[in-house]
């Protein structure tokens, strides 16, 4: 299925194939090799189950990790501490670069749940914990520097990735609505209120800097615009004609207007499909042209926080939404996986062979760059789905208790997961032992 | 090195990678349109053959170039969208002969995932709307409103998400597309959608076709009144409409390219991936399809686009060879192929590999190029300037002045060569055993220099010595009048052509001649205030044989004056400023345009455009040619006229695009030059030069040129050995009967002089080559070629296995005398510390050159370093090792010797895929990356921290639109010590396209000049289509966008030479320079390159 990397890299430098097909082909086969990594190590200080993995956007170098002995981790994956060896670069073992535990005085006093960068630089990193309250790190000092009281336990934070023009932290607790937290004036910015139950978790979109979803323990996926009131969109389990295209029209009525056809055009006002041009991009994708059939969707505002429509049977316990914006996975406590069409709402009906899901945590799930493949923590192993059909690809096995979360390094094509067996676990893709080198133990993952 | 540089081309992209034909320029003109990815070029057709009109930049990789006639246009628009998501449409305008933007824009957004397969970009037929496939999942549509401007873009979702091909049909009703797409399980299908404009949705088309060839990627649709679709596949041909399905076996070949032949679309030229040109026909009953044929018509260069013109021409144009313009005979030649070839446009892309090397020992490098690829795979040498052919030399010292002379008016061929000395006249002449012979012409006085001499009408001869004006029969050679110049005065300087004679005596003399038959006549005298330096009579009117202007150079007030003729009146006085006079005038016409060329004693060249009736001298510029004084004579070559400028750097004057360019003559010093066109020695050159005589042929006026080795298989790496005085090659030779896997990989050895295949090693099975150097080690004398292999074996996704082969060339033959067998493939291999440095996969492994008891050597592995993804490209300075990675950009090593270990010092932490890298000085390193970027990153060694340390800090970003496949240290030009310029290092750079560029670090004090500069020339020069030189030159890849910083665009830069004066006073002004010394300093950086 794959070509040869020797043939590929000879096609590109003949100009055979086009430059950003090779990186694509090279990643997504890198991606199939994927597993346990026999080169590197990360050595976990946790004393408690990991809850969150992340790594930075800047550089995709520095891993954070959270867990529930209320410590937070960071790490470097690029380059261990004693790499300069030429043993060390062979096998290499990551030590993190410091680790915030119960001994810091400013640490959180319960599980912290969440750990996620600051977008813009490393600078920063943020911390939501089971003791209610979200931290503001600085990096450097290991200082807090802005702290948040939230009303209950927090499960999920998020930052969007593409703001240029606010630095919000989402917040999804056990509380019912969804609070904004703002970073640069130490306040809430926002309550989004709508869902009926705690919310487990919260996802930018990768589209636009103002659109959130989140997931809650009611079964509801819920879009929200911060810059408006209410949310403009509720993901509905039972909404899947995605795909049906109106049906080709009969050749004699071509000649009429065309606005007077039959009514499948009409009806489909709901799930109309379009993107927005290039000359919208301050829109959020939910905002339509007051056109034609949309108008129940031109305000939205509190008409949708009416809307009871869930997207699980059960909590949804996960979201990660596809790079290119048009996508967005969820998981349930119903152990479904979901993959809706973003712009129409639409379940697409893609069958995963979850079979059983962590039911009380929330769950992080991650996707490849070209989003083929999308990883899940299923029970004691994580699954890669084919995105589009649903199928296994292949299981990762290697933890020992349930898995929490996964985060995939897109520059590296290492996945990094994390479990209730305290472990943080590189799957990296199959490199070649050199015999030459200084024999190592491959089986080193197990000791 | 620095960290500033600046970016220049020294040969154009000339990979074809669209075409196009309609009436753009006028209703009337049929035109071809080339777009050679960063460049488009404006071709008419004519009688004599293609005619180029225009060659423009465009900012941006063109990903789609489509002309198309909106309703009620009596002509066509051109459409260009660019990889980077811009889009122009541009219209001719006819008066000043430039592309005006109708309408630009942007078509990126935000959601999507750029498609895998490249961008399509088409126009519906009925010119409704523009659609494009930029992202997979979308289709964009920008709609035509009534009177054909564009309206607001918007997207409509496209479910098939790998999709190969769209195309809009014909004869509908309502704009409809069919898509060509692969599902889940690769199997390929087309469908149909029609576009609601209204609704911005697709609505089903009116068919679709389901399971088709498993290799079909190309989509044609049918003109009416058959309409429909072609879907071409690697086994058969399908037509597809809503009631019609036609199918017939084909090949197995991959088509690359078609062209329509007529309009009513029956006929259809599709040219494959081995060269092949075959004709698809429609055979039709009225609007019913009834079947298709195919015929094989012959064999082409490799085409990615085809271009049928008119009468049976058709433009070919190739990423892989050269492109052509061929024509279709009715009948087969010998050999059974309908092509002839008329004409071949080089092309040096695609670039892989490339040495530059001194093969003449000249001090002046050439590149000597892998390009092309499978059949039309070559070497091409490239050159900077013009190569004299030397046919034959004598040794004579002391030429004072030369000329050609024939033996009757009417004669095509020159028969005499005058070669004048400081106290005689020595006339030579080709005898019957074409020998140059020492002659006599009887009239004709030998005893003294001879000043001038010229052919002159009625079958006479003219010769001027600083006491007479001879005239002499050219058929009798007896002297038949004689003037004399008055007493006490003798003729300094003087010039004549067939009817004319000036000359200046002592005093300021100026005397006017005109020649009859067996008659001189002082027709006019003058006399000037000081003494006359130069003249000239070069008839640039209609008269062939007659000047109406004379052009003086003065001593003492240093000017340049225009007389008219024959009254010898003043009509324009031009003071050339400065201190050094005149030494030579030249009156020229180039491309219709007449120039006053002006040398200087200094080595400078002085040009004006001259006014004919008026004698009026506008848009002076001045270069320096070299630092001794220029004596300018014409000569001609392929029936044009150019200048050559004699001197310490000799260089030939020429005109493109109605541009004044220089290009060095690769020749050391010539003292004199004259045309000597006799019947042995056709289209000759006399050249006096170090105490010799020769006289030789000249290569094509162009800068840059260029000898191509055919090999017919496709070299992918080379590297010469000074030692051996050959070239070798690693190279491959497709078997196209026996399925795409079966290919045979060489080591070639070649003359570097013949460029003669001398010996070849053959690889063994799924061995591939990968590298090759020539290298020596510690304690051993030898030279040898080390070359790195892969096995590609074809159960494999990565190679695991590989081998070092060490050869040495004994008697002309490659010996091969150790091999090492590696763990994967050797992508790079270096010379280093007198052992061999080899990147084998993710390793970089050193190996010593070991003396065994039997005598014989071989490698064995002393140390290594992991830690890459895949260390695709290494180069070395000292103990430091620069890598470049598959995907993880630069990184820094150390060797240590006393620990006999490599260690990693530093690395740039962005995710850079590599596609070259070179070490510009100790601490800076330059990188080519994946999606057309420069960087430069540089060593931190006084980091205050191991973190600072290790990290290589980026330094320079820019966007040069073009995949760099090596870099390489060298020159192209000669580099003249005394110069500015020849103190600049450069880095010479190849690339896909046949771009040769050169990277020259600068210092700081002239890049600050330069930058701004620069930026003031973004306000004066207006991209093509409005698209922003900033943007375009900003470092881009998917994560992030930034300025471009510490490189500058030279192509830019340069451009400024070709302002017209009152932009160039605008830069002068706004930069508070003079345009002198602007056109100085940028002239100097012409000479880079």
């Amino acid at each position: 299925m794959h070509t040869h990397v020797w043939k590929q890299i000879r096609d590109r430098e003949g100009g055979r194939v086009h430059a950003n097909h090779f990186a694509n082909s090279i990643k997504s086969y890198r991606t199939s090799q994927l597993q346990l990594a026999n080169h590197k190590d990360i050595v976990s200080p946790h004393k408690g189950a990991i809850n969150s993995l992340q790594i930075d956007s800047t550089e995709g170098r520095y891993l954070l990790s959270a867990a529930s002995d209320a410590s937070v981790a960071v790490y470097d994956v690029q380059r261990s501490a004693s790499a300069a060896s030429e043993a060390a670069a062979a096998f290499s073992k990551h030590r993190c670069l410091f680790v915030v535990d119960k001994q810091h005085r400013q640490a959180h006093k319960y599980a912290v749940s969440t750990a996620i960068w600051y977008p813009i630089d490393t600078g920063l990193f943020v911390t939501g914990s089971y003791d209610h309250h979200i931290n503001v790190w600085d990096t450097n000092t290991t200082q807090v520097v802005v702290n948040f009281k939230m009303p209950g336990k927090v499960h999920r934070t998020a930052m969007s990735n593409l703001s240029t023009s606010h630095m919000l932290i989402a917040a999804g607790t056990e509380d019912v609505q969804v609070r904004l937290c703002d970073i640069a004036s130490g306040a809430f910015a926002h309550t989004l209120s709508g869902h009926r139950d705690g919310v487990m978790t919260v996802e930018w979109s990768n589209s636009s800097e103002w659109v959130l979803v989140t997931g809650g323990c009611d079964g509801a996926i819920r879009f929200w615009d911060i810059r408006r009131a209410g949310c403009f969109q509720v993901l509905d389990q039972s909404q899947t004609q995605f795909g049906r295209r109106p049906p080709i029209l009969k050749r004699s009525t071509i000649t009429k207007p065309y606005h007077s056809q039959d009514s499948s055009t009409k009806m489909r006002g709901a799930q109309k499909k379009h993107a927005n041009g290039s000359g919208s991009r301050q829109h959020p994708i939910g905002r339509v042209p007051s056109k034609g059939p949309m108008k129940q969707r031109l305000h939205p505002g509190m008409l949708s926080t009416q809307d009871r429509a869930t997207a699980h049977y059960g909590a949804v316990t996960g979201l990660k939404a596809t790079e290119d914006g048009m996508y967005l996975l969820s998981a349930g406590s119903d152990s479904r996986l979901r993959l809706w069409d973003v712009q129409s709402g639409c379940d697409t009906l893609v069958n995963f062979e979850t079979v059983r899901l962590q039911i009380n945590k929330p769950l992080q799930l991650a996707t490849t760059q070209d989003s083929t493949l999308v990883f899940v923590p299923c029970m004691r192993s994580v699954k890669a789905f084919d995105m589009w059909s649903g199928n296994t690809y292949t299981i990762l096995r290697g933890h020992y208790e349930c898995v929490n979360c996964c985060w995939f390094n897109q520059q590296d094509q290492e996945l990094y997961t994390g479990g209730n067996d305290r472990q943080i676990l590189i799957w990296s893709p199959a490199r070649s032992i050199d015999g030459e080198g200084p024999a190592e133990d491959q089986d080193s993952w197990s000791s | 090195m620095s960290i500033w540089n600046y970016v220049v081309t020294a040969h154009k992209p000339t990979n074809v990678t669209h075409s196009c034909v309609g009436n753009f320029t006028s209703p009337q003109d049929l035109n071809l349109i080339i777009a050679k990815c960063t460049r488009i070029e404006i071709h008419l057709l004519s009688p004599q053959g293609l005619q180029p009109m225009l060659d423009v930049p465009i900012y941006g990789r063109i990903a789609t170039l489509e002309l198309f006639r909106p309703h009620g246009e009596t002509q066509d628009y051109l459409f260009i969208a660019t990889e980077r998501y811009k889009f122009c449409v541009l219209q001719w305008d006819s008066e000043t002969s430039e592309l005006v933007t109708r309408a630009m824009g942007d078509v990126s957004d935000r959601i999507g995932r750029p498609t895998d397969n490249g961008q399509i970009g088409i126009i519906d037929p009925d010119c409704r709307l523009i659609g494009l496939h930029l992202y997979d999942g979308l289709f964009k549509v920008i709609p035509f409103d009534n009177k054909g401007q564009l309206k607001e873009a918007f997207n409509i979702r496209l479910e098939e998400l790998q999709v190969l091909d769209i195309k809009f049909l014909y004869g509908c009703s309502k704009p409809t597309i069919v898509v060509l797409y692969q599902d889940n399980k690769d199997a390929r299908h087309v469908k149909t959608y029609e576009v609601a404009l209204k609704d911005k949705d697709f609505v089903e088309g009116p068919w679709s076709q389901n399971n088709l060839d498993n290799g079909a990627d190309l989509l044609i649709p049918v003109p009416p009144p058959l309409c429909g679709v072609l879907i071409i596949g690697e086994e058969t041909i399908v037509y597809c409409s809503a009631n019609a399905f036609k199918a017939i076996p084909f090949g197995p070949s991959i088509t690359k390219a078609y062209g329509r032949v007529d309009p009513d679309g029956s006929r259809y030229l599709l040219g494959d991936h081995t060269g092949l040109l075959s004709l698809l026909v429609i055979t039709h009953e009225k609007e019913k399809v009834t079947g298709l044929k195919t015929e094989p018509l012959g064999e082409t260069s490799i085409a990615s686009t085809i271009s049928y013109l008119d009468n049976a021409f058709v433009y070919i144009g190739s990423s892989y060879g050269d492109s052509q313009l061929i024509k279709l005979n009715l009948q087969p030649d010998a050999k059974g192929s309908y092509v002839e070839v008329l004409e071949r446009y080089v092309n040096l892309g695609p670039i892989v590999d490339f040495c530059v090397v001194d093969l003449e020992r000249q001090g002046q490098g050439q590149v000597v190029t892998c390009s092309g690829a499978y059949k039309d795979g070559s070497l091409r040498v490239v050159r900077n300037g013009i190569g004299i052919n030397e046919q034959a030399s004598v040794e004579l010292q002391g030429i004072k002045g030369m000329w050609s002379l024939r033996s009757s008016t009417d004669d095509p061929f020159d028969t005499f060569l005058v070669v004048s000395f400081i106290s005689e006249t020595r006339i030579l002449a080709m005898n019957l055993e074409d020998e140059l012979e020492e002659t006599e012409i009887e009239g004709f006085c030998s005893q003294v220099q001879t000043l001038f001499c010229h052919d002159a009408v009625h079958n006479q001869l003219v010769q001027v010595t600083s006491n007479s004006v001879r005239l002499v029969s050219s058929t009798t050679r007896e002297l038949r009048n004689e003037w004399f110049a008055p007493s006490g005065y003798s003729v300094n300087v003087a010039t004549a052509n067939a009817t004319q004679v000036l000359l200046a005596t002592g005093g300021g003399h100026l005397v006017y001649l005109e020649i009859g038959d067996g008659i001189l006549q002082e027709v006019k005298h003058a006399q000037l205030e000081y003494e006359i330096s130069c003249l000239d009579i070069n008839p640039i009117g209609e008269n062939p044989n007659h000047s109406q202007l004379a052009a003086v150079g003065m001593w003492t007030d240093i000017s340049v004056r225009i007389f008219s003729l024959p009254d010898l009146n003043l009509v324009t006085k031009e003071q050339l400023g400065g201190e050094i006079i005149p030494r030579s005038v030249l009156l020229c016409a180039f491309e219709g345009i007449s120039y006053l060329l002006c040398a200087l004693g200094d080595g400078h060249l002085l040009n004006f455009m001259l006014n004919t009736s008026t004698g009026e001298l506008t848009d002076r510029k001045k270069v320096s040619l070299g630092t001794q004084p220029i004596t300018l004579r014409t000569f001609s070559s392929k029936n044009t006229t150019h200048v050559f400028a004699a001197s310490d750097r000799p260089t030939v004057i020429y005109s493109s695009n109605k541009k004044l360019l220089y290009s060095n003559v690769n020749l050391k010093e010539v003292s004199h030059m004259c045309p000597f066109n006799s019947a042995a020695f056709p289209d000759s050159l006399a050249i006096a030069k170090e105490g010799e005589l020769t006289i030789g042929t000249i290569d094509d006026i162009q800068k840059l040129h260029i000898r191509s080795i055919p090999l017919g298989e496709h070299a992918r790496r080379i590297c010469h050995q000074e030692h051996s005085r050959t070239f070798a090659i690693c190279s491959l030779k497709y078997n196209p009967t026996s399925g795409e896997d079966s290919e045979m990989h060489f080591v070639r050895l070649l003359d570097d002089q013949t460029f003669e295949f001398i010996s070849t090693y053959s690889l063994d099975t799924y061995e591939y080559g990968c590298f090759i150097i020539s290298c020596s080690f510690s304690d051993d004398n030898n030279v040898y070629y080390c070359v790195g292999t892969a096995y590609v074996l074809p159960e494999e996704n990565e190679p695991t296995k590989g081998r070092i082969l060490v050869f040495t060339v004994e008697d002309g033959k490659l010996q091969l005398i150790a091999e090492k067998e590696t763990k994967g493939a050797v992508y790079c291999l270096n010379a280093f510390n007198g052992k061999l440095l080899a990147a084998i996969n993710q390793k970089i492994q050193l190996y010593k050159w070991v003396l065994r008891d039997d005598g014989t050597h071989e490698l064995q592995s002393e140390c290594g370093h992991h830690g890459h993804i895949l260390a695709l490209y290494v180069q070395t300075r000292g103990d430091f090792i620069v890598v470049g990675d598959l995907m993880k950009s630069i990184s820094l090593l150390i060797y240590k010797h006393e620990e006999g270990a490599i260690e990693e010092r530093a690395r740039d932490y962005n995710a850079n895929w590599m596609s070259a890298v070179e070490i510009l000085d100790d601490d800076i390193y330059l990188g080519a990356e994946n999606n057309f970027n420069l960087f430069t990153v540089r060593k931190n060694s006084e980091g205050a921290t191991d973190e600072e340390r290790g990290r290589l800090e980026v330094v320079g970003e820019y966007h040069l639109g073009e995949f760099i496949n090596r870099f390489r240290h060298g020159s192209l030009v000669m580099r003249l010590p005394d110069s500015d310029v020849g103190q600049i290092p450069t880095v010479i750079f190849g690339t896909i396209n046949g771009v040769i560029g050169v990277i020259a670090s600068l210092p700081h004090e002239q890049y600050v000049f330069l930058e701004k500069l620069q930026s003031n020339l973004r306000k004066v020069i207006k991209g093509v289509g409005g698209l922003s030189h900033e943007q375009w030159r900003s470092f881009n890849n998917e994560k992030k966008t930034v300025e471009a910083r510490n490189f500058l665009d030279g192509d830019l830069i340069e451009s400024f030479l070709d302002l017209n004066r009152s932009k160039m006073d605008e830069i002068s002004k706004a930069m508070d320079v003079s345009v002198e010394e602007l056109c100085k300093r940028v002239e100097e950086l012409t000479r880079l390159h």
